[in-house]
C-alpha cells in the first residue's frame, strides 16, 4: 500500500515491475514483461478467492479480474503455440535461453520459484500451458518438488476452464512428439486434462475446500508490490495446513450455488479452485509431514534439467 | 458507519443530501441569506436525519445484503414536502421530508400532554387551534421498491416526465413508475445465457435531461450507449454506440480495467454528456459516437502505478464527477467539470480557458472562510516546494463523490468521513 511518506526500496525491481510500459517484443526487458505478467496473474487469483466477504462482491471487479485472467491465458497459449516444440534447455546459443539464465540470478533472491517457470516460458514453450499451474503450485507449497515427481498425483491444469481446452490441446500436441512421455508432469498433466474434462461436475465439487485455506495462508506474507518483491511463501504455509482442514473444512456452499446472482461469481470462481484444489488433495499426504519454515523453497537448476531432459528426450 | 457514500443537491439547491455506508440520509438546509451577511452565501445546517435502509439478509444465499446506500436522487418540488428516491444494492425507496411547525391545541376529550380526559369534567366545548411550535422535520417513505434487483443497484435516474425513473444494477435496467411499486418493466438486459461468457457489465445509467424516452448506460469495457425506448420494449439494440479506441501507445494490462466508466452525467442541455473513468474526465457530444470531443487527465501520474494500484484495489475505486452549475436554465453553457482523486485531492476543469485546478479538502491544511491553496503534484524528478511527491499520496483518503449546487458557485466534497462545503470567495 502506498502510504504516506513511506520510503521506497529496491527501486529499481519497482521500476521494472511498474515503471515502463514494456511488450512482449522488447528482447531484455522480455523478462521483466513475464514477470510482470506472472505477477499480475498471481495477483489476480489471490483477489478471486482471497477474501470471503459477508456480503455478495461486487460482479464488476469478479468480470474485470476474469478478464484479466484470461487475457494473460490467451498470451501464453498464442505464445506456447507459436515458438517451436522443443527448444531445448541444452542449446546454450539460444539468446533467450541466456537471458533465462542470467536472469536467473537476478532474480534469485526474489523467492524464485514463481520467476523461474515465468521464465521458463520463453525457453520452454511446452511449460507455457503448464506455467500457471506449477506457479500456483510453487506459490502455495513448499513441497512442490515432491509433487511434481510423484507419479499418481496431478498437478492442476491451467487456471481457468478457458484455457483448459487451451491446455488439452497443448497436450495432445505434447502428445503427439512424445507418444509415451514418462515424466511425471506430463503424464499427471495428461490425466488430470482427462480428470477434468471428463468429470468437471465432481471435480469442482471436491474443490472449494481447502482453497480458502490456503488463500488466506497468503496474503500474511504477500508483501504489498510497490518497491518490495519478496513473495516469500515459506515459513510455514503448510504448517497452518493440517489434514483436517483439507478434508473437513466447511463447504462453501457459494462456489456452486447455481442461483443467477451468484453463478457469475460462482462459476467464475469455479475456474481457478479446479486447479489449486486438486493440488491440494494431493498434497494432503505430504501435509502431514513437519514443515520446515526454513525449508528451502527455490527449485534447483538441477531439477528443472531433470524435468526438461525427460520432457524432451522421451 | 458513517462513510459518505453519495451526495446530492436537490433542484433549487437549498437542500443538500448525503448517504452514508450505515443506510443513514443526512439533509442539510442553506440558511436563508442575511441582509448583514452579504458577504457569504447562507451556511448548511443539519436539517434532518433518518434511517433509510437497514441491513437485511439474503437467506438463500447465506449473504448479507449491505445498507449502504448506493445514490440518492431529489425529485423536482411540487408542494410542501420534498421527495428523494434512495437505494442500497436492492431496494429503492421513495422517502417523503415535510415540515411540521404548528399544532392543535385545545382538544376536548384529550388533555394537552394526550391522556385522555374523563368524559364526565368536559362542561364545555371549543374548536382546537393551529399554534406554532418548533420546527420538525419528518421523514416518511412513502414507497418501497424492491425484488426487481438480482445484482447490484448501481444508479437510478429520474426521467424529465417526473413520474417514471430507471435502477440499473450489473445486468440489468429497469423502468418503474414512481407509483407503482409491484411492477417495473426490464429496458435493457445484458446477462450472457451462460454466465461464465460475462465479459462486460452496466457500470453507470442516467435519463437524458430533456428527452424522456432517452437514456445511455456506461459499460466496464469504456462504452457508453445511447438508447431509445421508442424503438422497442426491450432496448437491446442501442441507437449510438460511443466508445474511443485505445491508444496503442497506453496499452498495458489494465487498459481494460481503467478504461471502465465509473460515472456518466449528462449536461443540462443534454447536448453533452461526461464519463469518468479511472485516469480522465471525457466529454462527449452526443452527435459523435467515435471520440470524445474533449479529455482532461485527473491524475496521470498514477499510471505508471498501476500495478501497486490493482493489488491494493484502488484501481476499483468509483469516482463521480459533475458539471457546474448554473443561474440561467435555458441556453446553458457547461463551463466546469468536477472529480476527486486521492490524498483528499479534487480536481476543476475549465472547459474555456483549459485550465485546471487540484484543491485539497481537509481540516489540518485549510482553516475555515481561508481561501483554498492550490496543490500540486509531483510526477517524478526534482520535487518542488510545496509539492507533492506521488509516493507519499494517502491512497485511503479517497474523494469519491463531489456535488456541485445547481444555481451558485457552491461545491460539496466528500472525504472518506466528513462533508466540505466551498463557495467561491465573493468580494
Amino acid at each position: 500500500m502506498l502510504g504516506k511518506g513511506g520510503k521506497r526500496k529496491f527501486d529499481e525491481h519497482e521500476d521494472g515491475l511498474e515503471g515502463k510500459v514494456v511488450s512482449p517484443t522488447d528482447g531484455p526487458s522480455k523478462v521483466s514483461y513475464t514477470l510482470q505478467r506472472q505477477t499480475i496473474f498471481n495477483i489476480s487469483l489471490m483477489k478471486l478467492y482471497n477474501h470471503r466477504p459477508l456480503t455478495e462482491p461486487s460482479l464488476q471487479k469478479t468480470v474485470l479480474i476474469n478478464n484479466m485472467l484470461r487475457r494473460i491465458q490467451e498470451e501464453l497459449k498464442q505464445e506456447g503455440s507459436l515458438r517451436p516444440m522443443f527448444v531445448a534447455a541444452s542449446q546454450p546459443a539460444d539468446p533467450l535461453s541466456d537471458n533465462f539464465r542470467e536472469a536467473q540470478p537476478a532474480f534469485s533472491h526474489l523467492a524464485s520459484p514463481p520467476l523461474l517457470p515465468a521464465d521458463f516460458v520463453s525457453t520452454m514453450p511446452l511449460e507455457s500451458c503448464l506455467t500457471p499451474a506449477s506457479l500456483l503450485e510453487d506459490d502455495t507449497f513448499c513441497t512442490s518438488p515432491a509433487v511434481q515427481h510423484d507419479g499418481p498425483t496431478k498437478p492442476p491444469p491451467p487456471a481457468l476452464q478457458p484455457v483448459k481446452d487451451s491446455f488439452s490441446s497443448a497436450l495432445d500436441e505434447i502428445e503427439e512428439l512424445c507418444p509415451a512421455p514418462t515424466s511425471a508432469e506430463a503424464v499427471a498433466a495428461e490425466s488430470a486434462a482427462d480428470d477434468s474434462k471428463a468429470q468437471p461436475g465432481e471435480s469442482n465439487i471436491h474443490k472449494p475446500e481447502g482453497l480458502p485455506e490456503s488463500r488466506t495462508a497468503e496474503p500474511k506474507l504477500m508483501d504489498p508490490l510497490p518497491g518490495n518483491f519478496e513473495i516469500t511463501a515459506s515459513t510455514g504455509f503448510l504448517t497452518d495446513l493440517t489434514l483436517d482442514d483439507i478434508l473437513f473444512a466447511d463447504i462453501d456452499t457459494s462456489m456452486y450455488d447455481f442461483d443467477p446472482c451468484t453463478s457469475a461469481t460462482g462459476a467464475a470462481s469455479k475456474m481457478a479452485p479446479v486447479s489449486a484444489d486438486e493440488l491440494l488433495k494431493t498434497l494432503a499426504p505430504y501435509s502431514s509431514q513437519p514443515v520446515t519454515p526454513n525449508q528451502p523453497f527455490k527449485m534447483d537448476l538441477t531439477e528443472l534439467d531433470h524435468i526438461m531432459e525427460v520432457l524432451v528426450g522421451s | 458507519a458513517d462513510i459518505i457514500s453519495t451526495v446530492e443537491f436537490n433542484h433549487s439547491g437549498e437542500l443538500l443530501a448525503t448517504g452514508d455506508k450505515g443506510g443513514r440520509v443526512v439533509i442539510f438546509q442553506q440558511e436563508q441569506e442575511n441582509k448583514s451577511q452579504s458577504h457569504s452565501r447562507g451556511e448548511y445546517n443539519v436539517y434532518s436525519t433518518f434511517q433509510s435502509h437497514e441491513p437485511e439478509f439474503d437467506y438463500l444465499k447465506s449473504l448479507e445484503i449491505e445498507e449502504k446506500i448506493n445514490k440518492i436522487r431529489w425529485l423536482p418540488q411540487k408542494n410542501a414536502a420534498q421527495f428523494l428516491l434512495s437505494t442500497n444494492d436492492k431496494t429503492i425507496k421513495l422517502w417523503k421530508i415535510s415540515e411540521r411547525d404548528k399544532r392543535p391545541e385545545g382538544y376536548n376529550l384529550k388533555e394537552e400532554d394526550g391522556r385522555y380526559r374523563d368524559p364526565t369534567t368536559v362542561t364545555t366545548l371549543r374548536v382546537p387551534v393551529f399554534r406554532p411550535m418548533d420546527l420538525m422535520v419528518e421523514a416518511s417513505p412513502r414507497r418501497i421498491f424492491a425484488n426487481a434487483h438480482t445484482y447490484h443497484i448501481n444508479s437510478i435516474s429520474i426521467n424529465s416526465d417526473y413520474e417514471t425513473y430507471l435502477s440499473a444494477d450489473d445486468l440489468r435496467i429497469n423502468l418503474w413508475h414512481l407509483e407503482i411499486t409491484d411492477r417495473s418493466f426490464n429496458i435493457v438486459d445484458i446477462k450472457p445465457a451462460n454466465m461464465e461468457e460475462l465479459t462486460e457489465v452496466i457500470t453507470a445509467a442516467e435519463f437524458h435531461p430533456n428527452s424522456c424516452s432517452t437514456f445511455v448506460y456506461s459499460s466496464s469495457k469504456g462504452t457508453i450507449r445511447l438508447c431509445d425506448m421508442r424503438a422497442s420494449a426491450l432496448c437491446d439494440r442501442h441507437s449510438k454506440l460511443f466508445e474511443e479506441p485505445e491508444d496503442p501507445s497506453n496499452r498495458s494490462f489494465f487498459s481494460e480495467i481503467i478504461s471502465s466508466i465509473s460515472d456518466v452525467k449528462f449536461s443540462h442541455s443534454g447536448r453533452y454528456m461526461m464519463t469518468r473513468d479511472y485516469l480522465s474526465v471525457k466529454i462527449w457530444d452526443l452527435n459523435m459516437e467515435n471520440r470524445p470531443v474533449e479529455t482532461y487527465q485527473v491524475h496521470e501520474y498514477l499510471r505508471s502505478k498501476l500495478c501497486s494500484l490493482y493489488e491494493n484495489d484502488c484501481i476499483f475505486d468509483k469516482f463521480e464527477c459533475c458539471w457546474n452549475g448554473s443561474d440561467r436554465q435555458v441556453e446553458f453553457l457547461p463551463l466546469i467539470v468536477m472529480t476527486g482523486s486521492y490524498n483528499n485531492f479534487f480536481r476543476m476543469f475549465d472547459r474555456n480557458t483549459k485550465r485546471d485546478i487540484t484543491l485539497e479538502a481537509s481540516r489540518e491544511n485549510n482553516k475555515p472562510r481561508t481561501v483554498l491553496k492550490p496543490r500540486k503534484v509531483c510526477a517524478s524528478g526534482k520535487r518542488k516546494k510545496d509539492e507533492i511527491s506521488v509516493d507519499s499520496l494517502d491512497f485511503n483518503k479517497k474523494i469519491l463523490h463531489t456535488a456541485w449546487h445547481p444555481k451558485e458557485n457552491i461545491i460539496a466534497v466528500a472525504t472518506t468521513n466528513n462533508l466540505y462545503i466551498f463557495q467561491d470567495k465573493m468580494n
